[in-house]
């Protein structure tokens, strides 16, 4: 896998398709789409149920491969990367924070967070001192040996967003961050993951269905039918 | 806080990108996560650690009852003292067969390098019994004054009662069945006036036990020809090899064989794994105790995988390779298979204990202790390669689906 160019962006998509199956029951989820997200940037992909989002999310996160296209994330063109570096791609570039929260049950707040670090090569005690500094700055330090069946909806998906950060990866990505949080919750936490992604420096993609939070993102991309229909800032 | 990789030239990102940890911090990861995974479900951590329990019970209890049985049949040659042995040419276990020429044991002993040479008399023997009816035993004659052969394991009366005439030691664990016996005991044995001299722990072969007779009276007894014996057994004088003096007695000796003991030994134990079939019964009710452990532990660890498979998922989405994985699963493995063995082998060691009787022992070497952590680990890893064969096809995108 080479770089390309140096370039502010650290996502550029450019005639992405993605197209399940083959033959008669061929099924395009995703059609030339052209995308980016610059340094730093918010921005959030909204648009009906089967528009296409998720599959945007799983391809820019490279756990889903494109069908054809050029995937470039980070100045590396993760669409041509092989399987086996793929992992190594996720764990140092990217984080992740999923609509069902996705925590190890058996593993304590902390823990959750330490694993990601401890994945990167971090010492046992470094890495649970970073978790510690992390559940500080999303509020509830007092957690840190909780496991998760624990914590309230807001507290395991403060725990996840401390997970998507450890390690200050340079891109998030969120899909429906909100989707199992009340009104509020799920506006605090949004909120959130956005002032923290300020302040690591990294860049946030959020799929999301939740027109409550639309005015926080930086930019918004309207998918529908597996194409950007439109886009507003 | 700035981001690291904002500040850094592409080519250094990417080593970032793609740096891997140490092997041994990796392994340690794996191991605090896959004990915390296999700790966490308690029942099904429970389930599993009783399949390897009760792969490790019912396969060593197999084994140890057929140890048992092959000691039971070869204990006499393991404790007669001899280093040789002269048998008829067709023996495959002790058993009075065809008799062996006294003439025999007249030129083994002649031979260079034997140090001493004595028969030892085999046959089946009536007790009466004082409320009638009558049991077997199996009379042994041992020739006085050293009594090469037996009886040995005394636990009343002495060897030397046999210099008494009309003198028999009979199994203390066969008192009851024979009527009763206690030392001084009179029993009519073969037709003859037989007086108990003392009794001997744990001479119960796969047959009648072990009743030993002065030789010249076990003669009478089992109206046996003073030119015929059943074996001869034959000492070699020390620092001499019992091979080569064995190899002397037989050009000799052309219509017996000479064995040494251990071959002796091993030519029974051959007869009775192969002929009998004992060998491949054991083998089987052992292999299906271990493949009945497989079993459920293989169902086991796929059944914790599956149930967690969105975790498993989660953890291939924030990086961890397959490999990551399968040392996580290792791990488990490893785990089930030390500690399922350790509870195991503690359970039928006791249970060894409890069933010692000279009628059934169930026999565990000591290699069995460290054989058995080895083969259950093996068998986990075995077990767990289902498991894994379901988070190799697991694809990362599912967590968000």
């Amino acid at each position: 896998m080479k770089n390309t160019q140096d370039s502010p962006r650290v996502i550029d998509v450019t005639g992405l398709s993605k197209v399940y199956g083959s033959g008669a029951i061929a099924f395009a989820a995703l059609k030339e789409v052209d995308f980016h997200a610059d340094v730093g940037e918010f921005v959030m992909i909204s648009g009906p149920s089967g528009s296409g989002k998720t599959t945007l999310l799983s391809v820019l996160g490279c756990v889903l491969r494109p069908t054809s296209g050029n995937v470039i994330i980070f100045n590396r063109d993760v669409g041509a990367a092989r399987e086996n570096e793929l992992p190594s791609l996720r764990l140092g570039l990217i984080g992740f924070v999923f609509q069902g929260f996705n925590l190890i049950a058996s593993l304590s707040a902390s823990e959750n967070i330490a694993l990601v670090l401890r994945l990167r090569g971090w010492e046992p005690k470094e890495a649970q001192n970073e978790a510690a500094k992390l559940l500080a700055e999303v509020g509830i330090a007092e957690k840190a040996e909780s496991l998760p069946r624990d914590l309230s909806g807001g507290q395991r998906q403060r725990v996840a967003i401390a997970r998507a950060l450890a390690g200050h990866p340079p891109l998030l990505l969120a899909d429906e961050p909100t989707a199992n949080l009340d009104g509020q919750t799920g506006l605090q936490v949004t909120e959130l993951l956005k002032d923290l992604a300020r302040v690591h420096g990294s860049t946030v993609v959020v799929v999301t269905h939740d027109q409550r939070i639309h005015n926080l993102a930086d930019r918004i991309v309207y998918l529908e039918d597996g194409q950007i229909k439109k886009e507003s800032l | 806080m700035k981001n690291q990789y904002l500040s850094k030239p592409a080519g250094e990102a990417d080593a970032l990108a793609t740096h891997r940890p140490a092997r041994m911090l990796r392994l340690r990861t794996m191991l605090h996560v896959g004990t915390k995974m296999m700790f966490h479900d308690k029942l099904k951590f429970a389930g599993t650690l009783f399949g390897v329990f009760f792969a490790v019970v019912l396969a060593n209890q197999q084994l140890g009852v057929f140890l048992g049985l092959l000691s039971k049949n070869t204990m006499f040659i393991d404790n007669a003292g001899a280093d040789l042995w002269i048998v008829p040419a067709s023996t495959q276990t002790l058993q009075p067969g065809k008799p062996v020429a006294m003439a025999s044991l007249y030129k083994a002993r002649t031979t260079p390098g034997v140090a001493w040479a004595e028969p030892l008399l085999f046959g089946g023997g009536s007790v009466s019994l004082p409320s009638g009816g009558s049991e077997q035993v199996t009379i042994v004659g041992t020739k006085a004054p050293n009594f090469r052969g037996g009886p040995w394991n005394m636990v009343a009366g002495s060897v030397d009662a046999l210099r008494s005439p009309d003198v028999m030691i009979f199994e203390d664990s066969e008192r009851d069945k024979l009527g009763g016996l206690n030392l001084g005991s009179v029993r009519e044995v073969n037709g003859y006036r037989t007086i108990v001299g003392g009794f001997t722990w744990g001479l119960l072969p796969f047959a009648p036990s072990y009743s030993f007779a002065e030789y010249d009276y076990a003669r009478v007894l089992l109206g046996s020809r003073s030119d015929e014996t059943s074996f001869v057994l034959v000492g070699v004088a020390p620092g001499l090899s019992p091979d080569s003096v064995a190899c002397a007695i037989q050009s000799r000796n052309p219509d017996y064989q000479a064995l040494t003991t251990r071959a002796f030994r091993n030519r029974v134990l051959r007869y009775l794994l192969v002929s009998t079939g004992i060998g491949a019964t054991t083998a089987m009710s052992t292999a299906f105790g271990l493949i009945v452990g497989l079993v459920i532990v293989s169902l086991s660890m796929f059944s914790a995988v599956v149930d967690n498979i969105r975790e498993f998922g989660t953890l291939k989405a924030i990086g961890c390779r397959n490999g990551d994985l399968a040392l996580l699963l290792l791990v488990q493995s490893t785990f089930y298979g030390l500690l399922g063995s350790l509870i195991g082998l503690t359970q039928i060691t006791s249970i060894a204990g409890f069933m010692r009787s000279p009628k059934l022992a169930l026999v565990l070497p000591w290699q069995t202790y460290l054989i058995t952590p080895v083969i259950m680990v093996l068998l986990c890893g075995l077990a767990s390669l289902l498991a894994l064969s379901r988070i190799r096809k697991l694809e990362p995108g599912m967590v968000f689906r």
